[in-house]
């Protein structure tokens, strides 16, 4: 579980030598497109160092690899091995993980995969695709599957709500991690109403692409105290009644309420927001 | 060799190396923490540089606060262009 997925470009030490200290909840060392053709090679051997080398945080660590067959190749030759929760892998098709199982398998490499789907052709499988064993969740990459759909990325987001709820349903029935697109706007008003379409389609977490967008994703997607405060009503009343259904405040409760209370609780516990004593 | 590998960058918390071959093997270590981490880089590139058994190429970083993961990746990266070349 992660609000927070924060790209570093793997060939800046400065930025790698930083990745943590940010607050993502995740970080993807990136070695696709934030580097250069001509730095491919030294950014290899800096992501390798870097999980070899420095000291681990708590942040989950993700790297995103190349997919033209050569290069995925090295890329996953180079992270044999290390250290780290999995691979991010961009342009997610099916017909991509097949280039990228083969190869996974004639090197031995076993690690969850996130896939970017972010081309129109992806979204006439996406439920193929998330039903995939490795495959831990999707992010939505909004900017290249506007520029496929040779449609205009705009703040009110409705040339991506189908493809939003495609992903968001398609995470939802094989209960992987739905994350949202990063908004490259730096904007802060911008960034807070990308995220808010987001929640409202009940997404997890989204990606930063800059480090001052992770205290804003952080505080957004982890539940309000207002929230917190009424789910631990519901559970309470819920153990005084023994009852599936009960009013509170006016509101009818039953299991799809019960649900969302104890998944607020599970979130708010995890990211250290719930007081046990709190009542 | 037919001229000098260089990688990395002049950037901050980065380092430039150049590896390069002389009749008399060298390692020139010019850092912006000179008094405190001279010795310590010197060792870090003659460790690389013996792992690999090239004790026999020349070495000159130029260092701006790297830290050690980095300074032994842009070796390595040069050592692994160095490599291919030798093999043709």
């Amino acid at each position: 579980m992660a609000r927070s997925y924060l790209f570093i470009p793997a060939n800046e030490p400065r930025m790698l030598q930083n990745a943590y200290v940010f607050d993502a909840d995740a970080i993807i060392l990136d070695l696709e497109d934030s580097v250069a053709i001509e730095e491919k090679h030294e950014a290899r051997h800096l992501a390798k160092s870097f999980l070899k080398d420095y000291p681990k945080d708590t942040a989950r660590t993700y790297v995103r690899i190349n997919t033209q067959a050569d290069w995925l190749e090295r890329d996953l030759a180079c992270l044999q091995d290390l250290d780290f929760e999995g691979i991010v892998l961009p342009k997610m098709t099916l017909k991509m993980w097949e280039t990228y199982e083969k190869t996974a398998l004639k090197q031995g490499f076993h690690k969850p995969v996130i896939g970017i789907v972010e081309t129109p052709e992806a979204f006439f499988e996406l439920d193929a695709i998330a039903s995939i064993e490795q495959i831990e969740g999707l992010i939505l990459g909004a900017e290249d599957l506007v520029s496929g759909m040779e449609a205009k990325r705009t703040l009110e987001g409705h040339e991506i709500l189908y493809a939003r709820s495609m992903v968001r349903m398609a995470c939802a029935k094989h209960h992987i991690l739905a994350i949202d697109t990063p908004w490259t706007n730096l904007e802060e008003a911008h960034l807070q109403k990308d995220i808010t379409h987001a929640i409202t389609l009940g997404f997890e977490g989204k990606c930063a692409i800059h480090p001052n967008q992770v205290p804003v994703i952080n505080e957004a997607f982890a539940p309000s105290k207002a929230t917190i405060d009424f789910a631990l009503r519901v559970m309470k009343k819920y153990e005084e009644t023994s009852s599936m259904r009960f009013s509170l405040d006016g509101q009818m409760v039953d299991k799809p309420v019960l649900q969302r209370a104890e998944d607020t609780l599970k979130k708010a516990r995890f990211y250290g927001l719930l007081k046990e004593d709190r009542s | 060799m037919d001229k000098p590998i260089m990688t990395g960058s002049l950037e901050s918390s980065d380092c430039l190396i150049t590896l390069y071959e002389t009749d008399t093997p060298i390692i020139e270590v010019d850092t912006i923490v000179h008094d405190a981490f001279h010795d310590h880089i010197l060792h870090l590139i003659k460790d690389v540089l013996k792992h690999y058994d090239l004790e026999h190429l020349s070495v000159r970083i130029q260092d701006k606060g790297a830290l050690d993961y980095a300074i032994k990746a842009r070796l390595k990266a040069a050592i692994e262009i160095y490599e291919d070349d030798s093999n043709g």
